[in-house]
């Protein structure tokens, strides 16, 4: 009995010991005596001492949104050696202790892009642990302190309107990639695949953003800019997307072509000469959507035919660029990686030689099924 | 001892009462002396079974022969049986030398009440009456089995209640038997005035935090563990019986459980099982989210909690403890209050105490809505043994949790079950789903 007990003592005793070690998550503080920064921009300065500017969009909390439905934020600016000190200046700009937990989005200003920077301001994001792996990055143009300022006229209080084009909870727009600051970084540490950012622009007049362009870019290299049109391939690519839509004008016939299906696969092919073939395979279904003129339903076999000669050209104009600037965002090189042994395998140097050479096979199968509903 | 010196020795036992009532009955050479407590018997069954017979009848010996075939008719065995039988309501008999014995007792609360405290919608509504016989009478009637036994004990030195155990001869789980007989003889109290305070004196430990005996007042529970193989413990003048062995899952299930079907009764269990952790945990979430780590809520609410607590003057966890305080009081106050009085005090404290809490900021709206979901969720839980445990659990958790974190919060809760782990409920392992019939099969082998 007395064994018992004492050994009951000494099981308290530990428990409070290991919980003493424990510091919880930080310090106990009152979450009103926190402010939580809801978008972090990272510029470019024009001091070349101190290179980097750090903003900081912070939310005001209100108790209840329904008294106050507009959205309301607060900004902070400081130039910096580097993103630590500015951050740590900036601390002292604030009565409360500043919170990254709720930071979604983290946007990188273009110029500080073409300056080659990237390893320094992964390895702040990477290292403080209250900046969430979950949150998306992206580019801003001009910069993303302007990015970071506006508040279109459509927004909500605490949920700015820039996280409704990433989150797929809003708008599902086939032109948008996402990319979290986890997945960045591993494609920018992987050899073989090549990181993609979307790229936010800003509408003056009308007072809104508009996310349809992208970055590729890698260590030591020009970062690439990907037209709307690159994008969606890139996205048709690697998302298996619910729509999207092609235009065709072609012989006299000019109409958009709804895709709601679409397969595509790719296959890597490397023979002894180490010659690499990319052999694409597209599946595309779908009706039409607009025309401008009259369009039959017996010629449906001839649309088709029209709807693959135009994703051909289209596809193969994409790669054809990717391999020119030697850039490689859907990650052949990673497919030929997995499914080699590594003592048969190309070096990373080597594989990016054999890149540039590849040639590209595409085969597009598209299936128009109806010309809309209109009869 | 003759019975005149037994007379003499009763006598003596009563002698500083007026209480003892002493007759005579005298007619025809027929004498006899009856003795009894007036407030005790039955006078009417007095007048019809003992007197009126005796005038009728021949001789004495004719109602000497018919005193022991009365169905009420009790052997002597010794003077303090005599004595303490005299105050159980029986009326003794002194005739030419001879003691009887005959139950005339009036019981008063031998009346079965509706259940009050388990209600249920379906099946019987009947509960235990105060009066023993009855309430064994109410599970023999439930329960039609020759092997169903029942043994008495008179415990508390001073008021000397009887305390019945029923189990099934041939179900029971005798280690649990033998564990609560042989604590029961080793029970040494003065008075024991209710079932439910075998509950600690039953249990060996001084510090205890969990029931390890089952109280209800429904037959229908008692019977359908006794059936499960457990022992049911009734004190007279009780309207609540004991069930030993428990487990922590026999105070989470309500009798209705069985009566549903399998999904309803799935839905509410998962509801209940809900609202304990519900309960158990959200007052410690509150501050564990709020304080240590706000990055767990979703940025809307994040900033709604923010906001809310503007012009709090408390720390987040003194906000808590400040309400669940007066949460705690006005629970305890619609306890002890008269019933007509009771529905004005959940007014006042609920709703215009928990509008002017937050009206003067005293604590946010949040807190207020947390409080009141801790306090509906505990209401679920359907025994209230358990409800008033997780009372106590919840204030503990939050301390750890004030200090060490949602880390802490965690560890306390493995703590909690650690603790649950270790404790037995007379011999049957706490936190076990209890099923001792399959027990029972696989061990006869090894037996």
């Amino acid at each position: 009995m007395l064994k018992k007990r004492n050994k009951i003592k000494q099981f308290f005793l530990l428990i409070i010991l290991i919980l003493t070690a424990l510091s919880g998550c930080g310090e106990f503080k009152d979450i009103d005596k926190d402010v939580f920064v809801s978008m972090i921009g990272i510029d470019l300065s024009d001091d070349p001492e101190k290179p980097y500017k750090v903003t900081l969009k912070l939310y005001v909390p209100t108790s209840s949104f329904k008294q106050s439905p507009k959205p309301e934020y607060t900004y902070l600016t400081k130039n910096g050696k580097t993103l630590t000190e500015a951050i740590r200046i900036l601390e002292t700009h604030s009565d409360k202790e500043i919170d990254f937990g709720h930071s979604k989005l983290i946007v990188i200003g273009e110029e500080l892009l073409n300056a080659n920077k990237s390893k320094e301001i992964m390895d702040f994001l990477l290292r403080r642990p209250d900046i969430q792996m979950i949150s998306w990055l992206a580019i801003g143009r001009p910069s993303a302190e302007e990015i970071i300022k506006m508040v279109p006229q459509s927004e909500t209080a605490a949920y700015p309107a820039l996280f409704n084009y990433f989150d797929h909870n809003g708008t599902d727009s086939p032109y948008i990639v996402t990319t979290y600051l986890f997945d960045f970084r591993r494609k920018m540490l992987e050899t073989g695949i090549d990181p993609i950012l979307p790229l936010i622009e800003i509408n003056k007049e009308e007072e809104h953003f508009e996310v349809n362009k992208s970055y590729v870019l890698a260590h030591d290299k020009k970062p690439h800019e990907l037209s709307s049109l690159d994008t969606l391939i890139f996205n048709m690519m690697t998302r298996n997307l619910d729509v999207a839509d092609l235009v065709i004008n072609e012989d006299n016939q000019h109409f958009i072509a709804k895709i709601d299906n679409i397969n595509s696969k790719y296959k890597v092919k490397v023979d002894a000469q180490h010659q690499v073939k990319l052999n694409i395979d597209i599946e595309l279904f779908g009706y039409i959507s607009e025309s401008k003129d009259t369009i039959s339903n017996q010629q449906l076999p001839q649309y088709s035919k029209m709807v693959e000669a135009e994703t051909r050209e289209k596809f193969s104009d994409f790669f054809i660029k990717m391999l020119n600037v030697g850039y490689d965002p859907i990650g052949f090189g990673l497919a030929y990686k997995s499914k080699t042994l590594h003592n048969k395998r190309m070096s990373p140097n080597e594989w990016n030689e054999a890149y540039k050479n590849s040639k590209v096979n595409i085969k597009v199968m598209a299936g128009i099924k109806s010309t809309g509903s209109i009869q | 001892m003759s019975s005149e010196e037994i007379l003499l020795w009763i006598k003596e036992q009563f002698k500083n009462t007026t209480e003892l009532t002493q007759k005579t009955l005298d007619y025809d050479n027929k004498h006899a002396l009856l003795f009894y407590v007036k407030s005790l018997i039955d006078q009417e069954s007095l007048q019809k079974l003992i007197i009126k017979p005796f005038f009728e009848m021949a001789n004495e010996n004719q109602f000497k022969a018919y005193l022991i075939a009365l169905p009420q008719f009790q052997k002597v065995e010794s003077k303090e049986q005599a004595v303490s039988e005299v105050t159980n309501g029986n009326t003794l008999i002194v005739i030419q030398h001879d003691l009887y014995l005959i139950d005339l007792q009036l019981a008063t609360n031998n009346q079965v009440s509706t259940t009050s405290v388990e209600t249920t919608i379906h099946g019987s509504n009947i509960a235990l009456s105060e009066n023993l016989m009855t309430n064994i009478n109410l599970i023999r009637t439930y329960y039609h089995q020759a092997s169903l036994s029942i043994e008495y004990f008179t415990k508390g030195e001073v008021n000397q209640q009887k305390i019945a155990i029923i189990y099934d001869k041939e179900l029971v789980n005798t280690k649990a038997l033998e564990i609560i007989k042989q604590k029961l003889q080793q029970l040494d109290q003065q008075v024991i005035s209710a079932s439910t305070e075998l509950n600690n004196y039953l249990n060996d430990k001084r510090f205890s935090l969990f029931p390890q005996m089952l109280m209800t007042e429904r037959p229908d529970r008692i019977v359908y563990n006794i059936a499960g193989g457990k022992i049911a413990l009734i004190l007279d003048g009780n309207a609540q019986a004991l069930i030993a062995p428990a487990v922590f899952f026999d105070f989470m299930t309500t009798m209705e459980d069985n009566y549903h079907t399998l999904f309803i009764s799935l839905f509410v269990r998962i509801l209940r099982y809900a609202g304990l952790f519900v309960s158990l945990l959200l007052p410690g979430l509150y501050v564990g989210i709020t304080s240590f780590a706000p990055e767990v809520f979703r940025t809307e609410l994040a900033l709604t909690v923010a906001g809310s607590r503007i012009g709090v003057p408390f720390s987040s966890f003194v906000e808590v403890l400040f309400m669940l305080f007066f949460m705690e009081l006005l629970l305890e106050a619609s306890i002890r209050l008269p019933k007509a009085v009771s529905a004005t005090a959940t007014t006042v404290g609920g709703l215009i105490l928990g509008s002017a809490v937050t009206e003067a900021a005293l604590a946010s709206n949040i807190m207020v809505i947390i409080v009141s979901a801790v306090a509906i969720s505990t209401f679920v839980i359907p025994v209230n043994e358990l409800a008033f445990t997780i009372r106590i659990v919840r204030l503990i958790l939050l301390l750890i949790t004030s200090v060490f974190g949602l880390a802490g919060l965690t560890l306390g809760l493995y703590g909690l079950i650690m603790y649950l782990v270790y404790l037995d409920s007379f011999g049957e392992p706490y936190l076990r789903l209890f099923n001792y019939q399959k027990a029972k099969k696989s061990s006869e082998g090894q037996a």
